[in-house]
């Protein structure tokens, strides 16, 4: 098991400041989603961790080493850009050889994880968005390493291979330290075990997302006849009946009433998003215990 | 692979990432290696137009060089001196030509640090002091195959022409010394405005070839304004660029900061 830690650590870029006293401390393999809005900090945040830019103040750790100074500390993250970083006259099989001349792996490998074999003899130039994406993606795991810094991964990706992706990650996170940006809150919610929220260049929440809850649940029913005379209940977005409880066991209760009533419940969910609230600057950012 | 051999092989592959960059330089542009070769043939042929006449001297042996200036002899003398410095100028031509072949390098040096390649290079643990010290390795190996191409055809065509031995050789060691030195400067230089440049525009190749073009000027005009001081002129120059060029790459880490290296 590894320690990531960040102590005290300021970082930006030519003099201004765009982190602000960060802490962490990360030691589980996990996912740990990172959220933020545009600008928050989150890329300056996996550069400054990675070792691509120097701290302006503070440390950042692994293991007890400082990461910037030592080279053999940087070579056991992986870092993946939202920038491609792809030799575009190159094609797929002579990008992924020319970085693995430089770090080590197999690029035949990570060809067949990421399902790129049609692709190999293809520029990289001549590739859609999404394909660059995979491509670029696959450079990272050319070589095995013990945290995995991923900004934005699954952007332009269509939700096929977006999938395929965030099934990587999990099996990932098994034994590894896995921090993913994402845009896609319903993806983070799914994919994430702890959310590291970013607001302003300082750390606003580091949670588990179970102990994160919405202030307000609504609820979406499908079911096989009109419920709206049963519960208060309008139909709504997606075509479900919508309906607001205060807790989630209330809408057990309300589950288990329809189907003593014989109503058949063919679908039923939550249609809010907790972590949405975090970005609503007059949500509540509250944590159950 | 073990832990150790790879670790090796990362070395030694990394050795070779100059070379790598060089042969994506060229697959990138091959404009600039066409006018290079160009200005290279024509510099060979300024070098070598007045070779019958640079192999004569008063002593008839046509080794003496532009030593014999001077001379009793006093119009061979002079028509003597004057082919040395045609010969002369074709000096700053080769240095052109060298340069010319190497511009690829930095239209690539752009190039990934726009797509995010610079970045991932650091990723990697590399220094930014690794990473265009690999560019410049890059437009070294560039101008010096070029350079040993010139040298050697100017050579072969030199003796074939009966070409003043001496003068081959000062054009082969001013065409090298000046080269190096000025793609070297040249290549930090433009890399460094591309780094200083608060509007990341990156760096311009016409110009880091204009750039070139004045440092070697006076090694282009001066001979022919004094052609008895040539040979003279000619190696202030050099001596003016080699140390430029060391200044600028004692001072690179400083120019090229490494925020600078990103998207």
């Amino acid at each position: 098991m590894h320690l990531l830690e960040l102590k005290n650590v300021h970082s930006g870029y030519d003099g201004k400041e765009v982190l602000h006293n960060v802490n962490l401390c990360i030691s589980e393999p996990s996912i740990y989603v990172v959220l933020g809005p545009n600008g928050a900090g989150k890329t300056t945040l996996f550069r400054t961790i990675s070792g691509i830019i120097k701290p302006q103040a503070g440390k950042v750790l692994l293991d007890g080493i400082e990461v910037f100074p030592s080279k053999e500390i940087r070579r056991k993250m992986n870092y993946l850009s939202h920038h491609n970083a792809l030799p575009e006259e190159m094609t797929v099989y002579d990008a992924l050889r020319f970085y693995a001349n430089m770090e080590g792996g197999n690029p035949d490998e990570v060809l067949d994880l990421l399902k790129l074999r049609d692709l190999k003899n293809k520029k990289i130039s001549d590739l859609s968005q999404g394909q660059k994406k995979k491509v670029s993606i696959a450079k990272v795991f050319l070589r095995e390493r013990e945290i995995y810094l991923l900004d934005e991964p699954t952007a332009n990706l269509d939700p096929i291979v977006s999938k395929e992706i965030r099934d990587i990650l999990l099996e990932l996170s098994r034994d590894k330290i896995v921090l993913y940006s994402s845009h896609n809150l319903y993806e983070a919610r799914d994919v994430g075990t702890y959310l590291i929220l970013i607001k302003e260049g300082s750390v606003a929440l580091f949670d588990r997302i179970s102990n994160i809850r919405s202030s307000k649940y609504r609820v979406g029913i499908r079911a096989n006849t009109d419920i709206s005379k049963i519960v208060d209940a309008k139909v709504g977005e997606g075509g479900y009946y919508v309906l607001s409880v205060d807790t989630p066991e209330e809408a057990g209760l309300i589950l288990r009433d329809l189907v003593n009533r014989g109503v058949i419940v063919t679908e039923m969910r939550q249609l809010d998003n907790p972590l949405q609230e975090l970005f609503d600057e007059n949500g509540d950012t509250s944590t159950a215990t | 692979m073990s832990k150790d051999e790879t670790t090796s092989s990362s070395n030694s592959n990394r050795r070779d990432y100059g070379l790598i960059i060089a042969k994506r330089s060229i697959l990138l542009s091959k404009t600039y290696a066409i006018i290079g070769c160009g200005l290279a043939v024509f510099a060979i042929f300024l070098a070598n137009v007045s070779a019958p006449l640079s192999g004569l001297n008063p002593g008839g042996n046509g080794s003496g060089g532009i030593n014999n200036l001077g001379s009793t002899s006093g119009n061979i003398s002079a028509f003597y001196a004057s082919s040395s410095v045609v010969s002369l100028i074709a000096v700053p031509l080769m240095v052109f030509a060298s340069l010319s072949f190497s511009m690829p390098v930095q239209l690539l040096y752009v190039y990934d640090k726009n797509n995010g390649v610079l970045e991932y290079f650091l990723s990697l643990g590399m220094d930014q002091a690794d990473v265009y010290k690999g560019y410049l390795k890059a437009a070294l190996i560039l101008s010096s195959v070029l350079l040993s191409l010139e040298i050697g055809l100017n050579a072969l065509v030199g003796l074939f022409l009966g070409a003043n031995r001496i003068l081959l050789v000062e054009i082969s060691v001013l065409a090298l010394a000046i080269s190096l030195a000025v793609v070297s400067f040249v290549t930090i230089a433009m890399m460094a405005f591309s780094s200083l440049q608060k509007q990341r525009t990156g760096s311009n190749q016409p110009l880091g070839m204009g750039l070139g073009v004045l440092v070697v000027i006076p090694a282009y005009v001066l001979p022919l304004l004094i052609p008895s001081r040539a040979l003279f002129i000619d190696l202030v120059v050099a001596l003016v660029v080699v140390v430029l060029a060391l200044v600028t790459f004692l001072l690179s880490s400083r120019l090229i900061k490494r925020e600078k290296l990103l998207p």
